[in-house]
Formats: structure tokens, C-alpha cells, sequence
């Protein structure tokens, strides 16, 4: 805590030294990022009647997060779905990927390169494309309106990317390391566990926010693939679009709930990028 | 502690040869050290006895056993790498412990363990840092405790000394040294530095383009390159090679017939002969005589090269002379500080 305050008050003074109109061009486009939030906080608590209403002083009131939580909007379950969904896929795709990774990074395969490639040249088919067979598929297999095939979805492309990603961290990590591990008395998997894993725990936790962001507001394939059981979020947020107009006072209140998590973790796993803790390993 | 074998190493990739079919056996407790240049495939064949390269053919025996397949943690050897390979997320104190650790000791028994080695290379004051928070001799102490407080079989060690400034160098190589005799462990130590080879090697294996040129202690293999090349690469400044005849026991170098100097008749040779082993003469009394081309200052030493015939002739001199630039001297040498080489195969020819 003693060294980020230092490092706050340090970028303070460098503040001081900024040209004014940079200073001033920062504000700017803070406030142009950050008033969509505060509105959509601001409306989630409006009473309905300020809603459509330029006013910035209201009463506070809980009515539009109840009825976001009652029929027919029930933000609850769609939070869990939300919740399982993204849950299930990171559970899955960061040790696959991790793995992957790992066998790009440092095994030779016949046919070299291509394959890490292939993997990636999966992903250059446009979503819209594979939707309708996937609909077929899924529906053959029972799985239509699951958090099973959300995952399984979420996952064809996470994998690819998130792999990619590692791959690029374990690229830059010397072999020393687990060689010296295996040396030591370590098998494989092991020196990997402990020796490969937390040094390269800054590029995973990176590869696990990007799939964390990617599945939360994931919203093609839930529309099409999910109708009452398995809604997310983001796809509830349409059902506040309705035949009396847009009920804004209840997207906002969704809004509150797409946008706290992304919050709280990037606030948590921040401090992994700030580490470097390759430094130390050579030289 | 053990004998290592290895019998008809070898290790290619594709078409590439990395080690040519190499046979050597170290003897338990010796200090071997694979002197080369980049490339010549010594450490690819240390990396063959680790387990971190399969060999394409050959076997690798540690003591009774043959650990060709083997995987590294079953060969029961140590390594220390030329980047250190340290854990950088750990302690010191738990980057020397882990090898005790992944072998299942048991806690209490692993702090002291490696508590007593850090002592050993002088740790103690450091355990609890991380290897980022140390200087690079630091670091690689590190990793010589790391590599002992198991007590393996066989020390592997990779050019451990080649990230360390000159001063550090000769005190860390004094260190090894002292290690390596205190605990009497089978060591292979790869290196391309000739100072390095010639103190801390009981043998050496000269090695160049995956082929063992020569294999004996740093004297023998200092005093009697068995080729062309090991001549050229031990040895700072290098051994003075010059192109010559040698016909019914005489010499035909340089213009000059010189006689009484190596018998036989054997067509073009080279001769060679150290710049520690010429002296300088007045050019009568000289069996070569030449022009002061350069002239340098090495502080315990004067080296003075002579233009003889287009050829350039180092001397090591008392540190003390000095002399003109272009001046003619005369190069004396003796028979036994000769060394004659087959100008085509680059074999030793003195059978002595």
C-alpha cells in the first residue's frame, strides 16, 4: 500500500509538469467515459416518473431494481445464468488454454507453426455464419435453451484467443526455469505447476479478464441459442424493450448489474499486472 | 558420486550434426570440463546427460545405470544454468529447499538443509529475499546451493561463470573449485573459456564441430595439442602458427632452412610454437628475423608482434622492454617448445 502511494504522489508531480491543455483533454475525455456510468446509476434510481426527465436531482428509490427482479424481467435468475455460465467457461478454458499454450510455446510438432495458427484461423469465420448450424446441432442434441451450450459456445472462441495470449507469455519466459525444476526432482506437469504457472500468472490473469469480459457480455449466441432457462444478462436487457416502450428505469437497473463485476475484478486482478515478476529470472 | 559413460553418443537434428558419435567416460569425483567454441556441441551433449535432449543414438550410464531414457528427475544430477534459472516467484531459502522439497523431505529437516548450504556459499544474510533483489554473483550462488544441498550424483554446470564481470569471475570460479573438491562430486562443467578449462579441470575435452579434438588433463593439453585446432584455441594470446616444409629433417620456413629442430621428411607442415616460448634475439643470432609490426602493454607483460614474411609472430616478453615500431629483431625458439602439424589433417606429427 506504502509503495502505490508513493508511485500515486510521484505521477502527481509528473501531473504538475503536463501542459495545461493536456491536463485539461484528460478531463475531458474522463467525463466523457464516465457520464454514460453515472447515468445509467443515476436512472437505476430514479423514481419512474423522473425518468425520461433531464433532471439530476431526484429522490432515491428502490422501485426500478424490485420490479428488475420480479416478473417478467427476473434479473435474479438471469444473473445466475450469467454467473454459471461465465463461471463454467473460465473454469474450462483457462487450464485448456493454459495447456495449449504450454505445448505451442515449447513442443515441436510435425507440421511446426501451423497449428497455433490454425487454432487462431478458426475464429475468422463471422459468428452469423455458424449460428444457424449451431442452432441445428444444439437442438439435435436436446441442449437449446442450456448454460451447457452457452459454455460450450462461449468456449470455441475464448480457447483460441486466450491460448494465443498465454502462448505469447510463455514464449518470453526462459526455459531455464523448468528445466532447472525437472533437474531438481520435478515431473513435467509439476515444474509447470509450480515453477511455469506463477511466473507467468500476470499474461493468465490478463487471458482470464479478457474471457471473463468476452463471456459476460456475450449476447449473439445467447439470443439466439436461449428463449426462458438459460437468459443471460445481457440478452434480459432486451426484454425491457416492450410493446408499452423502453422500460429505461429497468435497464438501468440490469445495466448496474452487467457492469459491478467487471468492476470488482479488474480492481482485483489489477495488482497482477503491476507485478514483474519475470524480472529477476535472467541476468 | 559416480562414473559417467557415454558410449557412441551422438544427436542430430535432421541433417545437422550437433554430436558425432562421441564416446567419453568421467571418472567418479573428476572435474571434466567441454571446452569449445560456440557450437561445437558441448552443451547440447551436457544437456544429452541432464535429460533435457534426447541423444538420436548412443547411451549416457550414471554409475550402474543406463540413463538414456531416463527422465532428468530420475538421473539424480544437478544443474547450474548459464541464466541461473532461479524461481523467480520464490525465496532464496525456498529456491535452494526445492529440490528437497519435490523429493517429499520434510520441512523442518529442508530448512536446515538449506540453512547449512547457504552458509556454505556464504547465503545465510539473504534467505529471505527474491532472486530479483540480487546481484548476479549473488544469484548464481544461488543456484550453487541449490545444485548441492541435495548431494547428486553428477554436477552439470553450463558456463555458470560467463554472466559475471572478470573480477567476480575469478572468485566465484575459486568458489566452484572449492566446492567441487570439498564435496568430491562427479562434475561436468561446459565453458569456452580456456582459463576457466585450464584451473579448474582434472581433464579436458576440447571439442569442436560435435567431435572431441582432444581429451587430457590442461597440461597435456596445453603443452601437446594433438591438432591444429586445439593448438589455435588454448592458449591467450594464441599459439603462432606458421606454414612450413619439412624435408630430410629440415626445416623450410619463411625463407629460412632451419635444422636440429624436428626430424623427418613430411612435405608441407605447420609449425607452431607459443609467443611464451620465443624469445627475442639480435637478428644474427635470430633463427628468424622480422619487423616490430605492434607493440602492446598487458601490464604483467609486453607482447610484440614481428612481421617474419608476411607472417605474424607473437612474443611474450619481460614487461619491462620496449622497442621501435618496424625495428628488425631476431625470434629465437627451442626444439621442445615446438609443435609441428600435418598441413592437410592438422594432426600432431611428433610422436614424442
Amino acid at each position: 500500500m506504502k509503495a502505490r502511494d508513493a508511485k500515486q504522489r510521484g505521477a502527481g508531480g509528473a501531473l504538475g509538469g503536463r501542459p495545461r491543455w493536456q491536463t485539461v483533454l484528460i478531463w475531458v475525455v474522463t467525463i466523457i467515459w464516465f457520464a454514460p456510468v453515472v447515468w445509467i446509476v443515476a436512472t437505476a434510481f430514479k423514481p419512474r416518473a423522473d425518468v425520461f426527465s433531464l433532471t439530476v436531482f431526484f429522490k432515491p428509490t428502490l422501485d426500478s431494481l424490485l420490479a428488475a427482479f420480479s416478473p417478467p424481467y427476473l434479473v435474479g435468475e438471469r444473473l445466475w445464468n450469467s454467473i454459471v455460465v461465465t463461471a463454467g467457461t473460465l473454469a474450462i478454458a483457462l487450464p485448456v488454454s493454459t495447456a495449449a499454450a504450454y505445448a505451442f510455446s515449447r513442443y515441436r510438432f510435425p507440421g511446426g507453426q501451423a497449428w497455433p495458427l490454425i487454432l487462431l484461423a478458426t475464429q475468422f469465420l463471422p459468428p452469423v455464419i455458424i449460428v444457424i448450424p449451431l442452432f441445428v446441432v444444439f437442438k439435435n442434441l436436446d441442449l437449446l435453451d442450456t448454460r451447457l451450450s452457452l459454455m460450450i459456445v462461449n468456449l470455441s472462441f475464448i480457447v483460441p484467443y486466450a491460448t494465443w495470449m498465454i502462448k505469447g507469455f510463455f514464449d518470453a519466459l526462459p526455459p531455464d526455469m523448468e528445466e532447472a525444476a525437472m533437474i531438481d526432482g520435478a515431473s513435467r506437469l509439476r515444474a509447470i505447476w509450480e515453477v511455469v504457472v506463477p511466473v507467468a500468472l500476470p499474461g493468465i490473469a490478463a487471458a482470464a479478464i479478457f474471457s471473463f469480459v468476452v463471456s459476460w457480455n456475450e449476447f449473439f449466441f445467447a439470443l439466439v441459442l436461449t428463449r426462458d432457462h438459460a437468459v443471460t444478462l445481457p440478452v434480459a436487457l432486451m426484454s425491457a424493450r416492450t410493446e408499452q416502450g423502453d422500460a429505461w428505469d429497468i435497464m438501468a437497473s440490469m445495466g448496474l448489474f452487467i457492469i459491478a463485476p467487471m468492476l470488482l475484478i479488474s480492481r482485483f486482478v489489477q495488482r497482477y499486472f503491476v507485478k514483474g515478476l519475470v524480472s529477476g529470472a535472467v541476468r | 558420486m559416480a562414473v559417467v559413460r557415454l558410449v557412441n553418443l551422438e544427436k542430430r537434428w535432421g541433417d545437422v550434426v550437433g554430436v558425432a558419435n562421441q564416446s567419453l567416460e568421467i571418472n567418479d569425483g573428476e572435474f571434466m570440463v567441454f571446452l569449445g567454441p560456440s557450437g561445437c556441441g558441448k552443451t547440447t551433449t551436457m544437456r544429452m546427460v541432464a535429460g533435457l535432449e534426447m541423444p538420436s543414438a548412443g547411451e549416457i550410464w550414471i554409475g550402474d545405470h543406463n540413463v538414456t531414457h531416463a527422465l532428468p528427475k530420475d538421473r539424480d544430477v544437478a544443474m547450474v544454468f548459464q541464466n541461473y534459472g532461479l524461481y523467480p516467484h520464490m525465496t532464496v531459502r525456498d529456491n535452494i529447499a526445492y529440490p528437497l522439497k519435490v523429493r517429499g523431505t520434510a520441512r523442518a529437516a529442508r530448512a536446515a538443509q538449506a540453512e547449512e548450504v547457504a552458509r556454505k556459499v556464504e547465503l545465510e544474510q539473504l534467505l529471505d529475499r527474491h532472486p530479483r533483489e540480487l546481484s548476479g554473483g549473488q544469484r548464481q550462488r544461488v543456484a550453487l546451493a541449490r545444485a548441492i544441498v541435495r548431494r547428486p550424483q553428477v554436477f552439470l554446470m553450463d558456463e555458470p561463470l560467463s554472466n559475471l564481470d572478470a573480477k567476480l569471475r575469478s572468485s566465484m570460479r575459486a568458489e566452484i573449485w572449492r566446492l567441487q573438491k570439498e564435496l568430491n562430486v562427479t562434475t561436468i562443467y561446459v565453458t569456452h573459456d580456456q582459463i576457466e578449462a585450464m584451473t579448474l579441470a582434472h581433464r579436458v575435452a576440447v571439442m569442436n564441430k560435435g567431435v572431441i579434438q582432444q581429451l587430457g588433463t590442461p597440461e597435456e593439453v596445453y603443452n601437446r595439442p594433438s591438432n591444429l585446432f586445439v593448438a589455435g584455441f588454448m592458449g591467450s594470446p594464441p599459439m603462432n602458427l606458421l606454414p612450413a616444409r619439412l624435408t630430410d629433417s629440415v626445416i623450410d620456413i619463411a625463407g629460412k632452412k632451419l635444422t636440429g629442430l624436428a626430424n623427418g621428411s613430411h612435405g608441407d607442415v605447420v609449425v607452431g610454437v607459443r609467443p611464451e616460448d620465443v624469445a627475442l634475439s639480435s637478428p644474427e643470432m635470430g633463427l628468424l628475423t622480422g619487423q616490430v609490426y605492434m607493440f602492446e602493454l598487458t601490464g604483467e607483460a609486453v607482447l610484440i608482434t614481428a612481421d617474419v614474411q608476411g607472417q605474424k609472430v607473437c612474443v611474450r616478453c619481460e614487461r619491462s622492454l620496449r622497442c621501435e615500431i618496424g625495428a628488425t629483431v631476431g625470434l629465437t625458439f627451442q626444439r621442445e617448445h615446438l609443435h609441428v602439424f600435418d598441413a592437410q589433417t592438422g594432426a600432431r606429427l611428433q610422436p614424442d
